[in-house]
């Protein structure tokens, strides 16, 4: 029997997150194992009057190109991906991985290599859905290999995956729209706020984010989303913040970081597993060394690590501080190869101050935001 | 199917069929089930120089379009549908159905105008086939639903599509090249007269083949293969023939098919099982009813029946029909959405007739050339 968890996920996709019209050119990229939400994005997109299709790939593919490949087939891009490229009007991308851990051999300069390549692609695709031309969501079909590495049986994973989306309940839209409104709201608040100060257990670390804009992450680029973010003020970082969860950069795992900032820089770094890598990226190049994100998680019903950025950034109650490129449309400046996000678990022993003022504690907002303020603001 | 035989029919469409080189663009073109062939191709594409493609459908999508999709949803083709065969140097295709009758109880008329919208697709790829521009292979990787049309279990129908390739030859690439040339001495043979006639129980049928090339099919563009074909000329098919072997088309079944010609259009016809469809079919443009297609089936290694018409149409001793386009390189002229092929089994009392001369009977060729 279809599970009716799987026709909503489709059916927030199609209607909330991209929002689709009659006649828009809608790709649906997945692998095989994510078939069942393929079909029922298909299907939904068919009777919102789309124009959809597939493109569905095989595990294992990936890992003979790079075992088998030269350079040349390494790097190469088709003209068929860069036709399709300038013709979509919207992309989703479903995460259904076989196995997370398949690259793990690959001699990381040939990734690397790999990477550089496909990103013209995906800086086209960027142009024009930062421009509007096209619209783009990504979310995840729970597999078994997903489901492994956050340490759940599929069944259990299933139950954590929809419910973070909210489509185990009827009309998830309306769920996220109000979310939508709250996160907009919390964003215009923290838009007046000069100086952010995180305190926790071995973390004082004071955060500018004067003039900067606070963005409302609501379902739109991401399911599940939820999260307020922005890129802080470049130079004007300072203090200790120690990561509580392990940080993740392509699969590998550094764990227990800590860093100390001056003037917005990292001078001091360490790790008690994987130290050597944590030092090998922060001397990516000069920008690396710089956050370039700082975020509020504020997805409650993702209550724990598994493993995944999709997920682990929005836990409620948590921040994440990003070392690497910022954002331009927050007024981020920092450019970088490097965006590795970093979760900080505030939920125990966690205070947030703005400008001197308490505004989080123990993983919630004193306050909920003004939301009639920015009600009449949008609607005024 | 095992590795080891996966391994060497990949081994064959990249090395022999498509004759994959250094910098080529491959499409590969199939479903789900044949994951493992994939991923082999895969890698001989990549060993060779070449740069894989793959598109694969998805299980279920073209349903939900047949039976959901608009008008506009239906005529619409993906832009990168035509880029494919607009850009591939090589298209590697492979039949890998999990369900042969998924659309038995899907409007026919439907289903005709989705042929109708591919249409310009299919134009561009058989003129690029024609032209030499693009090399072209279709094949079958076994499914359980393939081997239940076949009225097998899936390892007897793995055997059987192995050994119908000659991958159980020591060098199954020169096998093919010796049927090859034989083949195409029966091909030049026949390229010396004007009319073929061919008579069999419920079936009297004649045409002209005058200036037209017969080719001879060699396990290049389909595999297995085993076939000399050619395309009438347009007017002068006239007669009857009747088709021995129920044929699965887009995903439905029609069987007990006899056709009546008269200036090379089908005046009359009838099925079995299926008729509504048949004439669905004949009905989807002004190609549909002519004979784009008549061909010997010469495979002897395929004796039996199997319902795919991959193999049916190569069974030595048949002879088959195709309804719709003609192939470019034989001087048909017959355009059409649809080529359905046909197949008539002649092994038992039937005959063949090259300008008045008996030439074939009971499914062989009297003076053997192959």
């Amino acid at each position: 029997m279809t599970d009716r968890r799987i026709e909503r996920l489709a059916a927030l996709l199609v209607g909330y997150s991209l929002e689709l019209r009659e006649g828009k050119v809608l790709r649906i990229d997945s692998l095989d194992e994510g078939s069942p939400l393929v079909l029922a994005v298909y299907g939904a997109a068919l009777r919102a009057g789309a124009l959809p299709y597939t493109n569905v790939s095989l595990s294992g593919l990936g890992e003979t190109l790079f075992q088998y490949g030269s350079d040349e087939q390494l790097t190469y891009l088709s003209p068929i991906q860069w036709e399709e490229v300038e013709q979509l009007d919207a992309l989703v991308t479903i995460w259904s991985e076989t196995n997370t851990r398949a690259f793990s051999r690959v001699d990381p300069t040939r990734h690397a290599a790999y990477i550089a390549a496909q990103r013209k692609l995906s800086n086209r695709r960027w142009e024009r859905i930062s421009s509007g031309e096209m619209s783009w969501c990504g979310t995840l079909y729970p597999t078994n290999a997903h489901a492994q590495e956050a340490e759940m049986s599929l069944a259990e994973y299933e139950d954590f995956v929809y419910a973070a989306c909210h489509v185990h309940e009827n009309d998830p839209a309306a769920h996220w729209r109000a979310v939508s409104s709250q996160l907009k709201a919390r964003a215009a608040e923290l838009g007046g706020v000069r100086e952010l100060r995180i305190l926790g257990p071995d973390t004082d670390l004071r955060v500018g984010v004067e003039g900067r804009s606070w963005l409302a992450a609501d379902g739109r680029y991401n399911l599940p989303d939820g999260e307020v973010f922005t890129s802080p003020l470049e130079t004007e970082t300072e203090g200790e913040i120690r990561y509580t969860f392990p940080a993740v950069y392509h699969g590998r795992e550094v764990e227990d970081v800590r860093l100390r900032f001056e003037g917005g820089r990292v001078v001091e770094a360490e790790a008690a597993r994987g130290d050597d890598y944590l030092q090998s990226l922060l001397e990516m190049d000069a920008g690396a060394r710089v956050l370039g994100e700082v975020a509020f998680g504020l997805n409650y019903e993702i209550d724990r690590f598994t493993r995944n950025i999709l997920f682990d950034e929005k836990i409620g109650g948590t921040m994440h501080l990003a070392l690497g490129s910022g954002f331009p449309q927050s007024g981020g400046q920092n450019t970088s190869g490097l965006h590795w996000d970093m979760i900080c678990d505030l939920r125990r022993e966690g205070e947030v101050h703005a400008d001197g003022e308490l505004i989080w504690k123990d993983g919630r907002f004193l306050a909920d935001p003004a939301l009639e303020v920015v009600e009449s603001r949008v609607h005024g | 199917m095992s590795s080891d035989r996966v391994l060497r029919l990949a081994d064959v469409l990249v090395g022999y069929s498509t004759r994959v080189r250094e910098g080529d663009l491959v499409c590969i073109d199939t479903d789900p089930p044949a994951a493992p062939l994939v991923r082999e191709l895969w890698r001989r594409i990549l060993e060779v120089g070449g740069h894989p493609h793959l598109r694969l459908d998805v299980e279920g999508a073209p349903e939900v379009l047949l039976r959901e999709g608009t008008d506009e949803q239906m005529s619409w083709v993906s832009p990168v549908r035509r880029a494919e065969v607009e850009q591939a140097d090589v298209r590697i295709a492979v039949y890998a159905d999990v369900n042969t009758r998924a659309n038995s109880g899907v409007d026919p008329e439907r289903q005709a105008r989705l042929e109708r919208a591919h249409d310009p697709i299919r134009r561009i790829h058989f003129s690029r086939v024609a032209s030499g521009d693009l090399r072209y292979v279709v094949t079958l990787y076994p499914t359980q639903a393939a081997a239940q049309d076949a009225d097998m279990s899936l390892s007897d129908y793995e055997d059987f599509v192995f050994r119908a390739g000659l991958l159980d030859r020591d060098d199954p690439r020169a096998e093919w090249e010796a049927l090859g040339r034989a083949y195409g001495l029966l091909a030049d043979r026949l390229g010396r007269h004007a009319e073929i006639r061919v008579v069999g129980d419920g079936t009297d049928l004649t045409f002209g083949v005058e200036g037209r090339t017969w080719v001879a099919s060699d396990g290049r563009e389909n595999f297995p293969d085993g076939e000399v074909f050619t395309g009438p000329v347009e007017t002068s098919v006239d007669g009857t023939i009747s088709f021995s072997y129920p044929s699965s088309h887009a995903g439905r079944r029609v069987s007990g098919v006899q056709l009546e010609f008269r200036g090379g259009e089908v005046v009359r016809a009838e099925a079995e099982e299926g008729e509504a469809f048949l004439r669905e079919m004949l009905a989807l443009d002004a190609g549909a009813r002519r004979a784009g297609e008549f061909a010997f089936g010469l495979n002897e290694a395929l004796t039996e029946f199997t319902g795919h018409t991959l193999f049916d149409e190569k069974i030595g001793g048949t002879v088959h029909l195709a309804l719709g386009a003609s192939y470019p390189e034989t001087g048909g002229q017959v355009q059409s959405a649809l080529h359905w092929d046909l197949v008539c089994d002649l092994r038992n009392g039937g005959e063949a007739y090259a300008d008045g001369e008996l030439i074939y009977r009971d499914g062989r060729f009297l003076d053997a050339v192959v």
